[in-house]
């Protein structure tokens, strides 16, 4: 019995081992080292954690955009900034010739900026952006992403449009826009943003807003559900849009609308979302999800690949090498775009 | 004759299970791709073990003594950043107390650590003096440690923003080293860890609490019996567990140069998992200061060296769960014999 045991467990750890390192085939191993061919650079790629909707998205466009540019080597940081400080002494050690890194916190940056440029390797950070001071530290540093108050500009207008086109839309005929606000993680960037700034383009249109109720749902489906049931239960008939910071939100917000009677009998509440996942496209078509802002996974993979395998050969990016705009010397801006119903195939 | 020796051998690989799986998953990885054998593999290894090494080192003393600790990641989180909330330089424009003046490096980190040892002090007594049983008691203090330390970090001004812009003698406490810079040289945490390892040896083998410590694992009735005063040895067991995780928080939060409520989630698994994968026994009595460390530095190399060949980081997962499960099968196959 013993025996078994003990050739059991060293058999599953050797072929574990051995097996995965294979079945990883889907991100290139970049430690072959020698079978890579001369001129392709090697890229260390370190995203926030890797069951994020969103960021899969990012990581498949990298790999896809990668193909024959450069040899990336894809890790997860679990959502722990120690772990991605690890990941990135790790590509250090491996001698990468760029870092393209996802930050789990973005004022973590500053000591992963000391690390590299110690090492000499150029880095991308993409999707949460560093502070303006440590971007400043040294002139080999990037940032790729989204401007986040354009998508809640963009999410306020999803609901001025529903508005203007809508008389019903002012339920009870005061005026006043009642709604609710499903809130990301408190004190991240893209929540902060989002809500005060999808608010301020239905005022800056014109519309007079009450804020019926407004709660943190985490980015999560499940507690987007649980907090509109609870924003019904207290204020129902009142609230007359839900605006939500992801999708996630805003689909578990929609859930909890079908339960009390809402989407079916002409009963109907504008919901927007941010991300314009599958799943909320599946919602748009249904004519359940108002709208949605698409964060451009695809071009965020494809500009933050582009500029980092540019580093990486010794390069500095430009317009001409890239494809993407590059202001002030450090920064590459992809645009949010708005999805309805009738444009959604732009997101698929 | 022969059959003697297979015996010998069989023996030997039952005893020492832990450090051939080290070696062989070393192994394994090496020659999958030898650039893995390096000085600076090594050394960022040992780095990243070091946190990881004090907290189990802590969850360590609570194991032994037949309980359990989920509050360590909380309690690594709660120091993580009550000591990066003092110590932001000067400088920095988002401070947590803007008008806090530069304290001596020792003050918030001895204030982090008392606040790990308070956390422990109170899991003890509520195991001790009001019979929780551990894995209730822990579990919550673990969500209200994490309540507590969310309050604290969403104070203004800071409202929950990362604390960042730590002082440069904080974060080279996390990422200095002395000797010549390079693979060559001894990072802080390292030095550090090995000290607390080292004193943590002590008090297992050399002290009262020590003895006191196994015996209450044991068997908890024979140590009462035998005139050990249980309760106060509990709490004292948990107290130093709390100051470990809290000195753990404070070198996360040093290394990391940031630290956000966060910090820590899980840890207290990872530090379970690297005890008993160590040959601390979840049933207490049983667990050495080498075994712990070897159990850590398994998952360092898992999480280093299976990055490092590029598995695709779900499937180091299964492997995780598989080596867990695996080790502990076999560890109490080795009891069993020995009965």
């Amino acid at each position: 019995m013993r025996k078994l045991i003990a050739t059991t467990l060293v058999a599953a750890v050797t072929l574990s081992v051995v097996g995965c390192s294979q079945s990883g085939g889907s991100q290139p191993a970049a430690s072959g080292g020698g079978s890579a061919p001369a001129g392709n650079p090697k890229i260390g790629v370190a995203i926030y954690k890797f069951d994020d909707t969103f960021m899969t998205g990012v990581r498949n466009a990298i790999s896809k955009a990668a193909e024959g540019k450069a040899e990336v080597d894809i890790v997860d940081s679990q959502n722990a900034q120690p772990t991605q400080n690890d990941k990135v002494d790790l590509f250090i050690n491996k001698k990468v010739n760029a870092l393209a890194i996802n930050p789990v916190d973005r004022t973590a940056a500053g000591v992963l900026i000391d690390k590299a440029k110690q090492a000499n390797i150029p880095v991308v950070f993409f999707n949460r952006e560093p502070m303006p001071e440590d971007m400043q530290k040294w002139d080999k540093v990037y940032y790729v992403g989204a401007k986040a108050e354009e998508s809640g500009t963009i999410s306020g207008q999803l609901i001025v449009d529903y508005w203007k086109a809508n008389p019903d839309a002012d339920k009870n005929k005061d005026g006043v826009l009642q709604y609710v606000m499903l809130k990301g993680e408190p004190g991240h960037q893209d929540a902060e943003l989002r809500t005060k700034f999808s608010v301020k383009a239905i005022e800056d249109a014109g519309i007079k807003v009450e804020k019926v109720a407004e709660d943190t749902a985490m980015w999560d489906r499940v507690k987007g559900q649980e907090k509109m049931a609870a924003f019904l239960a207290a204020s129902g008939d009142k609230i007359e849009a839900v605006l939500a910071n992801n999708d996630d939100m805003a689909l578990g917000a929609i859930e909890a609308l079908k339960a009390s009677g809402y989407f079916s009998n002409g009963k109907y509440m504008p919901v927007v979302g941010v991300d314009a996942t599958a799943p909320a496209l599946k919602e748009l078509e249904a004519g359940t999800l108002l709208g949605t802002v698409l964060n451009d996974a695809n071009n965020q993979g494809k500009a933050t690949l582009s500029i980092a395998a540019s580093l990486a050969k010794g390069e500095t990016p430009t317009k001409d090498s890239t494809g993407f705009d590059i202001t002030d010397g450090k920064y590459v801006w992809v645009p949010y775009k708005k999805i309805t119903k009738e444009n959604m195939k732009d997101a698929k | 004759m022969s059959h003697l020796s297979a015996k010998q051998v069989q023996g030997f690989v039952t005893q020492n299970a832990i450090y051939i799986v080290l070696v062989l998953l070393i192994a394994g990885i090496a020659i999958y791709d030898p650039n893995f054998l390096s000085i600076t593999t090594l050394r960022d290894i040992l780095m990243q073990s070091s946190t990881r090494a004090i907290i189990a080192l802590g969850a360590a003393f609570v194991l032994i003594t037949g309980g359990t600790d989920l509050s360590a990641g909380r309690v690594v989180g709660l120091t993580a950043v009550i000591s990066a909330s003092m110590l932001q330089s000067q400088d920095y424009p988002r401070r947590f107390f803007p008008d806090l003046p530069d304290l001596p490096l020792l003050i918030p980190i001895l204030i982090a650590i008392a606040a790990g040892l308070l956390v422990g002090l109170i899991n003890g007594i509520i195991v001790s003096r009001f019979s929780v049983p551990p894995f209730i008691a822990t579990l919550g203090m673990m969500v209200i440690v994490y309540g507590f330390n969310s309050i604290y970090f969403d104070m203004e001004p800071n409202q929950s923003q990362p604390i960042a812009g730590l002082r440069s003698d904080f974060n080279q406490l996390g990422t200095g080293y002395i000797g010549p810079s390079g693979p060559y040289s001894i990072p802080y945490i390292v030095i550090i860890a090995i000290m607390v390892a080292f004193i943590v040896w002590v008090i297992f083998n050399k002290t009262r609490l020590g003895k006191n410590m196994y015996a209450i694992g044991g068997n908890m009735q024979a140590a009462t019996v035998s005139g050990i005063n249980v309760a106060f040895n509990l709490m004292i067991i948990y107290a130093i567990a709390g100051a470990l995780y809290g000195l753990g928080g404070v070198l996360e939060a040093a290394r990391t140069g940031g630290a956000t409520n966060n910090y820590g989630n899980m840890y207290e698994l990872d530090a379970i998992a690297a005890c008993v994968v160590g040959g601390v026994s979840t049933s207490g009595g049983i667990g050495t200061v080498p075994g712990v460390l070897a159990g850590v530095l398994i998952f360092g190399v898992i999480n280093y060296g299976l990055t490092f060949i590029g598995v695709n980081p779900y499937w180091q997962l299964i492997i995780k769960g598989l080596i867990i499960v695996a080790a502990v099968a076999f560890d109490i196959r080795k009891y069993l014999a020995k009965k």
